[in-house]
């Protein structure tokens, strides 16, 4: 099936980080498995309702899919997790092609990475903000996070006030990039 | 006086561990049902369950002073266990429980409230010889006080609120400049936050170590120290890796900072277990900085050393007992860490991860303890504290106890959540931390990364996720065989979605 389908190389994926690194996986469910051209020898044990785990050099390693979608996956590997994209030979051309010609977008938006309150904002709109200046402290599970920006920019609209109970991924100010 | 029941007003592992203890003491044990979390781990270990779900109360259920007491009154129990956070250090709550011949398992309401309050602890810890940081005598009346004592002990300097706790309410100031302004800020916070804006200033000492010495006290005036606990793994003030003893101290030193915690402790005839908090700076001068009146998360280290049950002697003391050990009697031995896993995300600035623990696996040994407030199924929620498991690990020396801690964290398997346990790793490979040369800066300074990751991690969780995509599209495609039979459409619409991918 997957493995030897005379039309299209469907044994050569593309495993792509957000950062730009990509390994090359070739045949990732047959016997030889190779990664970045090399060949990769390991055991996964999957069992339903258990941890799932690889055996890679008679150590084990704990993985858990955190999440996915499509060809977005969250994996996380003994409590470490990881971003990626999976992607086909073809689809891999076309997403370098794309990044090459692709402008990032110019509003970054700051979302809630948790239900919680707003506690204080220490920016206001229309002032420069610097990557890694605090924008907001969001107070969840008694603890207070301090949210800072991950761009540098132009801050745009504040869409809540000092108190106010957000929800997760409620979008709390946008930042033009520089 | 008699003890046979004990109320546990909270939640979580401290409810679980004062019941291990009660239980082997042969004493019945009540705990608190809550809307928030009624299928928690420890209302399985209780013996009797209080139903608070259908209060409609405003205040939260374990700071409920008044219907504690009425739950303890109504079902005649002897005694209430605070365990830590929560109504620990509440002077009113213990004032209530004597009120009402309750016995409170812990100190009196008059210690609490004289360690509460840091102006009267630091004129405590001054009349007894105590050493303390420079700083205002007591509260700050405006901010050119602040100004003119800033000047006489030399910035930095810092700003606490009066009733402030764990990293709140407190400003350092670098210079003269801001002193004014930076006042005005920490009272109006203070006020906020505590409902008290007093505000006091004392010198700031850059990167001093974070040492305790766990006291015991009995109502019979006898005081003694079981040594001291290390918790200079700090980030913004919240404790994550703690160790007894300390790498920094050498007997002379423990004695002198041992003699100081027992005068602290006396300045208010204490009873019951405590922890007196010391600033160690580079000269290893120390200075008191407050004393906890409860027992504490990290109290576990200072068991394992010491191979004592300090829950019980909470218990046997608020009984009326005497100490059972003299302070020459207290036998130190080995070395022990406790790690603090938390269900937060290392890798986003340690956001909490809230969601169900789907599966967890221990480590167990003779010189593993763990400590937790959670089984398989149970949720971690926004409305108590992030801590899934306190793992304890003993040594015979530091070096080993850092080996076994690495196997131990190694076995230690969470799904569900991400958790501190990359931390951990990170932390026990450092070199500094490795030769116990660290300070509360440790956090910021030391670890460019705050997560330890394999050589090969990020290569087998590719291949990973490779694995599961294809076996996922292979799954697809033997559904297929349906589709030609007409049965099933679903797959055929996937399957044209990832051919176009």
């Amino acid at each position: 099936m997957v493995r030897h389908n005379g039309k299209t190389q469907k044994d050569k994926f593309y495993a792509c980080t957000p950062k730009g690194k990509n390994y090359e996986v070739v045949n990732p469910l047959g016997e030889k498995v190779k990664v970045k051209g090399k060949s990769l020898s390991v055991t996964i044990v999957n069992e339903p309702g258990n941890f799932t785990y690889l055996i890679y050099k008679k150590k084990k390693y704990q993985l858990e899919i955190l999440e996915k979608n499509q060809n977005k996956y969250t994996v996380m590997i003994n409590g470490v997790w990881y971003n990626f994209s999976i992607e086909t030979p073809i689809s891999y051309k076309r997403m370098k092609t794309l990044s090459k010609t692709q402008v990032l977008s110019r509003v970054e938006k700051i979302t809630a990475p948790m239900p919680g309150k707003i506690l204080d904002i220490m920016v206001e709109e229309g002032s420069q903000i610097k990557e890694g200046e605090a924008l907001f402290i969001l107070e969840a599970m008694k603890m207070q996070n301090e949210i800072v920006s991950n761009v540098s920019g132009k801050l745009g609209k504040i869409n809540f006030r000092q108190n106010d109970n957000v929800m997760k991924d409620d979008i709390i100010l946008e930042i033009e990039r520089a | 006086m008699e003890i046979k029941s004990i109320l546990i007003a909270n939640r979580g592992e401290i409810a679980v561990r004062v019941i291990n203890t009660a239980r082997m003491m042969g004493i019945a044990t009540w705990v608190i049902k809550t809307a928030k979390e009624p299928n928690a781990y420890y209302l399985t270990q209780g013996d009797h369950i209080i139903d608070f779900t259908e209060r409609t109360e405003e205040i939260a259920e374990f700071l409920d002073i008044e219907a504690i007491v009425k739950a303890i009154k109504d079902n005649n129990i002897s005694a209430v266990h605070p365990g830590y956070g929560f109504l620990a250090e509440s002077p009113v709550f213990a004032k209530r429980c004597a009120e009402e011949k309750i016995i409170y398992i812990g100190p009196s309401s008059e210690a609490i409230f004289k360690m509460g309050n840091k102006t009267i602890a630091k004129q405590l810890a001054r009349e007894h010889k105590v050493p303390l940081l420079g700083g205002s005598k007591g509260n700050l009346a405006s901010p050119e006080e602040a100004v003119k004592i800033a000047n006489e002990i030399g910035y930095p300097v810092i700003l606490k609120a009066a009733s402030g706790g764990g990293g709140r309410g407190m400003r350092i100031v670098e210079e003269e400049k801001s002193i004014a302004k930076m006042f005005k800020m920490a009272s109006s916070e203070a006020e906020k936050a505590f409902n008290d804006p007093d505000v006091f200033v004392e010198k700031y000492v850059r990167n001093p170590r974070h040492i305790e010495f766990q006291i015991f006290g009995d109502q019979h005036g006898n005081i003694i120290h079981l040594g001291e606990r290390e918790c200079s793994v700090q980030r913004k003030h919240q404790k994550l890796i703690e160790e007894s003893p300390s790498a920094a101290l050498d007997e002379n030193l423990r004695k002198k900072m041992g003699e100081a915690a027992i005068n602290i402790a006396k300045s208010v005839n204490y009873f019951s277990a405590g922890t007196v908090e010391f600033l160690l700076d580079d000269d290893m001068k120390f200075y008191f900085m407050e004393m906890n009146t409860r027992i504490q998360v990290e109290h576990p280290v200072t068991e394992m050393i010491t191979g004592l049950d300090l829950i019980e002697w909470q218990i046997r003391i608020a009984r009326g007992e005497k100490l059972p050990l003299k302070q020459s009697e207290v036998k130190i031995n080995g070395w022990a860490f406790e790690f603090r896993i938390n269900a937060e995300d290392v890798q986003s600035g340690f956001s909490p991860s809230l969601g169900i623990i789907e599966k967890i696996s221990l480590p167990r040994s003779k010189n593993i303890r763990i400590d937790t407030g959670v089984v398989e199924g149970s949720r971690i929620t926004p409305y108590f504290d992030s801590m899934v498991a306190k793992l304890i690990v003993h040594g015979e020396t530091r070096e080993k106890a850092i080996l076994y801690s690495q196997n131990a964290l190694k076995k230690l398997w969470i799904k569900g959540l991400k958790t501190t346990i990359p931390f951990c790793n990170a932390v026990l490979l450092n070199k500094n931390f490795r030769k116990g040369k660290y300070d509360t800066s440790f956090l910021t300074k030391e670890m460019t990364k705050h997560y330890h990751e394999g050589q090969d991690d990020e290569m087998l969780a590719a291949f990973f996720a490779t694995y599961d995509f294809v076996n996922e599209v292979e799954k697809v495609e033997t559904k297929e065989v349906d589709f030609d039979k007409g049965k099933n459409i679903a797959p055929w619409v996937l399957k044209k979605r990832l051919k176009s991918l």
